[in-house]
């Protein structure tokens, strides 16, 4: 009688909205956070992009021996314009985090601002809260960085 | 009181208590393990990026509204396939834990 309700399920996922789908839960057995902490993070750096202009990306990862030429290979790496990246890298395992500004952005964000927000997240990581760490470091060098001057399209 | 009632009371009865609390408190987390400084971290490499100004994938039709995409984690594979463009010098910090 229900027979024909029981239609066939396509997999409508493109390439580009395959990996922000959340709802299909048994893809990823390796899973670092929760989608709580997933959401924080998320907010985090889509907000402190959004008020500054530049673009904050996250790398959580292993950065191999030279983490410091590792991370800047990254940065260059990591999409849209690398002048106005910011990157904040992550290596749990190796205990260390790397922040890489391209020229643009460490007009805005000194490498002194960076060094103090390195300094709360490493703070954080220290007592294994690894997403709070990263949100208030994203806080803090979103709130160093400012507004830019102008922004483009608005 | 019967032995057995006794028995029951005083010794089956809190060994009971006892062994629901520690079937709660002691059996092995399968949930994902939270990070611990010093533990060795064996989870892939992944990358999280901002969203776009104007929703996730721009031109891929519009109906993914802005609020609904906000809980959605941007999250990337790996870096690889992308073009390498130098951002100019670079500035930055370093820290350990």
């Amino acid at each position: 009688m229900t027979s024909f309700l029981q239609a066939e399920s396509h997999d409508t996922a493109t390439e580009a909205t395959a990996p922000a789908r959340v709802d299909e839960g048994t893809d990823h057995p390796d899973r670092i956070f929760s989608y709580r902490e997933l959401a924080r993070l998320d907010e985090a750096l889509t907000m402190s992009s959004r008020e500054t202009g530049l673009r904050f990306t996250l790398y959580i990862g292993d950065l191999g021996k030279a983490t410091r030429a590792r991370a800047e290979e990254l940065h260059a790496s990591s999409g849209g314009d690398p002048a106005e990246s910011v990157l904040i890298a992550v290596s749990p395992g190796q205990r260390v985090v790397e922040v890489v500004t391209g020229a643009a952005a460490a007009r805005r964000l000194p490498d002194r601002a960076c060094a103090l927000a390195v300094l709360s997240m490493t703070g954080s990581f220290a007592g294994g809260d690894l997403v709070g760490g990263l949100v208030n470091g994203l806080r803090q060098l979103s709130d160093q960085a400012g507004h830019p001057w102008r922004r483009p399209g608005h | 009181m019967t032995v057995v009632e006794t028995l029951l009371v005083f010794a089956a009865a809190p060994l009971a208590v006892v062994l629901l609390l520690a079937a709660l408190t002691l059996r092995p987390d399968r949930t994902r393990s939270r990070y611990r400084p010093g533990q060795p971290w064996e989870h892939e490499a992944v990358w999280y990026e901002p969203h776009a100004e104007h929703g996730p994938a721009a031109g891929h039709g519009g109906g993914h509204s802005g609020g609904h995409g906000g809980a959605r984690p941007a999250l990337e594979a790996g870096a690889t396939g992308r073009p390498a463009r130098s951002g100019g010098p670079l500035g930055g910090a370093r820290g350990t834990w």
